[in-house]
């Protein structure tokens, strides 16, 4: 049995803003949709840029990668501010509550010394790296073409700074509670040999000029990266006695599978699109030709050095692996195989 | 790895976890240059010397980040929905309340959206990674505002009118160019420029006058979720104000050669904020069925006392003056709101608001709180004339193009300084072509950077052009977005049809 609260009942005029209802048609809209389409100008700018008298303040114009309508692009996971932040609060909250348990059991102490080495020079360092991330997506966040875009580039870029801090936390507790596996770390970014591709890499990224162009080369390297860090040497670890290793991991882990999601979505939009898809394919093209194999010799440094550290780690050929995924799922979408080739022989 | 931690020793200070959690990410490139790694912190012409001396303003770390504003989130949201659900709209004070919610969806949420994407800019391309973290931050809190902004409105649009198309408005309509052409300004400007604009002009120097003036009003006419919201920002507001005064001190601190460069910023960004401010100042004295407090009264606390006696002694130190044409800001704070709620009376037909006289209760709290302007130079002439019209069974409605001001894109109707009957304008040529200015403040942003100003996109021009929809009012209108109800009078409006049936009280008067 049910009691029946009587409710007022005012029947509303209209379900929801009109541009949502000339898009989606007379329905009652979501909250992401209501937060999110049509959010950034497109028409009546006042003035032109001072640093850039070429173009508008908002303009399809900065990046070669263009959509003919800006929301063919919706973010798969619909993703406003609030769900946005109790997602990754609950992240970090798992991630802090992962490593308490490490600290309170002593574990990265117990940890093998060469995945400590691991950590501390090879791992540490890629909060650098994931400070450059944030700068490329801060850079798409504002340069993008519509909201969707800019959206999810604005979000990947505070959760690049909440990786580097998850990394950094790491160093804290490695460190015993002092900066001195951060410092150690840092020095490794600026000199370590195994780590100087990746650095230049991410700095030619930055400067790319071109915000889709910047996005694809972080995330070819970010496929490779992640696919060998944080899914390959998980299991390693779990193999080799370095389980702490496996549980900090997968906080990273989760936090890429996020990612891809609205990438992979980016990118089948650019490629879908009926006016601009031939165009956007031919650029991915050009870009995984120049990009991918920079990317996949830089992290290959990188995997060498982990090779060397943990003999049966198999670090390179995972990131070998990973590269043939790439250009399989980039084939997937129509990019030629030739262009997006790892190698120079095979692209030329 | 030297380290052999045992147990873990918690050796570092807040300020030392922070610093190494955020500005530690920071490296100095080697294999591009710092110019190509930073391309648009040099054409400005300031000087920084030592990134490392921006003091955080706020040392928040990213996860403590997410965890107070996805509970502040929680909380918001849970009003929100209570008051759908509960038909909360019902005990506003009155419908017309809405019109200051309809300003504030298409004149402020977008300016959040807008400040959104250029914070982000800030925390791309500032050398500095303090900087750069704050910038982040207000970046991620300014998409917020846009989006909480819009959530927290979303319910009354289901019911009432002038919000329905608040995006394609902001872009059109004609009073909607004031806060539109400002904010392009910023973003057009250089990354210091912005700061110093948004950052330190609009988030501290003016915020209680161009922002927190619609969460009161809220406060005051039972509009929960609006203050709801207000008090929600309230956090990440002040976290935005600290970062403003902490800008400028910077930026100040770093090279005297910055000084006069602040200071014309200064200048001009007070001037094109108190003209957005216009648009506050009617709100306050006529839209609002409670009224808050006068323009007057929030002027002169929040800017004459706050501000010039409080803020600009202590920046008289880095040698910073309050600002060029403050004096005729406060010359005009007893007839900034009436000439423009005057025009808004005049145009509310082409607007997405609806407009009526001040009753007579609303006459008298007016002529109180404006002894010396009120019943001479704005009830005699103006109001008693317009009840004359509508007691003989008509409406005053200006159907012409008002001139604008090309800079703050106001129809031209503030006074000559010290004369309340005679309407200011200043002209400038440029390029063999003749420009309007509202006063001499707008003239002197002009001046200034004339080659800017006269890309400005006037509403009043492109309809003469051809470009918004037609000749007509209808085809202006109907480019517009407009919908039956939108503008016009509020007596015998939509809005105040359906609020006094579903009240279950006759419209208190026909039009």
């Amino acid at each position: 049995m049910q009691y029946e609260l009587r409710t007022q009942v005012i029947e509303p005029i209209r379900k929801t803003f009109t541009h949502l209802v000339e898009r989606y048609g007379d329905r009652p809209a979501s909250r992401y949709e209501e937060g999110t389409i049509g959010l950034q100008a497109t028409e009546h700018f006042h003035y032109r840029p001072l640093w850039a008298p070429d173009k508008e303040l908002y303009d399809p114009a900065y990046s070669r990668f263009v959509l003919t309508d800006p929301y063919s692009f919706t973010d798969p996971r619909q993703l406003y501010y609030a769900p946005y932040v109790t997602a990754r609060s609950q992240l970090h909250e798992a991630f802090g509550k992962t490593l308490d348990y490490l600290e309170s059991h002593n574990l990265l102490a117990r940890l093998p010394e060469a995945w400590q080495q691991l950590l501390t020079g090879l791992v540490l360092p890629l909060r650098h790296y994931e400070s450059g991330g944030q700068m490329i997506s801060s850079n798409a966040c504002r340069f993008a073409y519509g909201t969707t875009i800019a959206q999810c580039a604005g979000y990947a870029a505070f959760d690049r700074v909440g990786n580097a801090q998850i990394l950094s936390r790491i160093g804290l507790a490695l460190g015993g509670g002092t900066t001195d596996a951060l410092t150690e770390a840092k020095a490794a970014w600026m000199d370590a040999p195994a780590l100087q591709g990746l650095r230049r890499y991410v700095e030619e990224a930055m400067v790319a000029g071109d915000w889709g162009v910047e996005m694809v080369a972080l995330d070819l390297a970010d496929q490779l990266l992640y696919a060998v860090l944080y899914r390959h040497l998980d299991e390693v670890a779990l193999l080799g006695g370095a389980g702490s290793y496996s549980l900090l991991a997968q906080h990273l882990a989760g936090w890429f599978a996020d990612q891809r999601r609205w990438v992979d979505a980016l990118y089948k939009a650019w490629a879908a699109d009926p006016e601009t898809g031939a165009a956007n394919v031919e650029h991915l093209g050009a870009v995984a030709a120049e990009w991918l194999p920079k990317a996949q010799a830089a992290v290959g440094q990188l995997a060498a050095a982990i090779d060397e550290l943990v003999p049966d780690a198999g670090a390179v050929g995972a990131v070998d692996a990973a590269a043939a995924s790439v250009t399989a799922s980039l084939a997937a979408l129509g990019v030629s195989a030739a262009a997006s080739a790892h190698s120079k022989e095979e692209s030329a | 790895m030297t380290a052999t931690p045992t147990r873990p020793a918690r050796k570092l200070s807040m300020k030392a976890r922070y610093s190494a959690l955020t500005r530690d990410l920071d490296w100095e490139p080697s294999y591009v240059s710092s110019e190509e790694m930073f391309p648009y912190t040099s054409f400005e012409g300031i000087k920084i010397h030592d990134w490392s001396k921006w003091e955080d303003p706020f040392r928040l770390t990213v996860d403590a980040y997410y965890k107070y504003q996805a509970e502040k989130d929680k909380r918001l949201y849970a009003v929100l929905d209570g008051f759908a659900q509960s038909q909360g709209h019902l005990s506003l004070s009155q419908a017309s309340y809405l019109n200051a919610m309809k300003i504030f969806l298409g004149g402020v949420t977008p300016l959040e959206y807008q400040a959104h994407r250029n914070f982000a800019f800030l925390s791309r391309h500032f050398n500095g990674p303090g900087p750069r973290f704050a910038a982040l931050c207000q970046s991620q809190d300014e998409i917020r505002h846009a989006q909480t902004e819009i959530h927290t409105l979303s319910n009354y649009n289901k019911y009432y009118s002038g919000m329905h198309s608040f995006l394609k408005q902001h872009d059109r309509v004609w009073y909607m160019s004031v806060p539109k052409s400002y904010f392009d300004d910023a973003l057009s400007a250089g990354p210091f420029e912005f700061l110093i604009a948004i950052g330190f002009s609009f988030e501290y120097l003016l915020t209680n006058l161009l922002f927190v003036p619609f969460m009161s009003g809220a406060s005051f006419n039972g509009d929960l979720p609006t203050m709801t919201f207000g008090f929600s920002a309230q956090s990440d507001e002040s976290r935005h104000m600290t970062l403003g005064l902490e800008a400028i001190k910077f930026l100040l601190e770093q090279d005297e050669d910055n000084v006069p460069i602040v200071q014309e910023w200064v200048d001009k960004w007070f001037w094109r904020g108190y003209r957005v401010a216009a648009i506050v100042a009617q709100m306050l004295d006529y839209m609002l069925p409670k009224p808050v407090m006068s323009w007057k009264e929030a002027f002169e606390l929040y800017f004459e006392k706050q501000m010039l006696e409080g803020l600009f002694p202590d920046l008289e130190y880095y040698g910073i003056k309050p600002p060029r044409h403050v004096q005729q800001a406060i010359d005009e704070k007893e007839a900034l709101s009436h000439f423009v709620y005057w025009v808004f009376y005049n145009f509310s037909f082409a607007a997405n608001f609806t407009t009526s006289i001040p009753s007579k209760e609303h006459q008298a709290w007016l002529a109180e709180n404006y002894p010396d302007t009120f019943v001479d130079y704005f009830q005699k002439p103006r109001w008693d004339k317009a009840q004359r019209i509508v007691d003989n069974g008509g409406r005053f409605f200006f159907m012409g193009l008002p001139q604008l001001c090309q800079v703050c894109q106001i129809p031209m109707t503030f006074p000559e300084p010290g004369d309340l009957n005679t309407i200011c304008q200043r002209t400038s040529d440029y390029n063999g072509e003749h420009f309007n200015m509202c006063s001499d403040g707008c003239k002197w942003i002009f001046d200034r950077e004339p080659e800017k100003y006269v890309q400005a996109w006037l509403p009043v021009h492109q309809i003469y052009q051809g470009n918004c929809g037609g000749p007509t009012v209808p085809d202006v209108l109907a480019w517009y977005g407009m919908q039956e109800g939108d503008g016009g009078e509020i007596a015998g409006s939509r809005d105040e049809v359906n609020w006094a049936a579903w009240h279950g009280t006759p419209a208190a008067k026909e039009a």
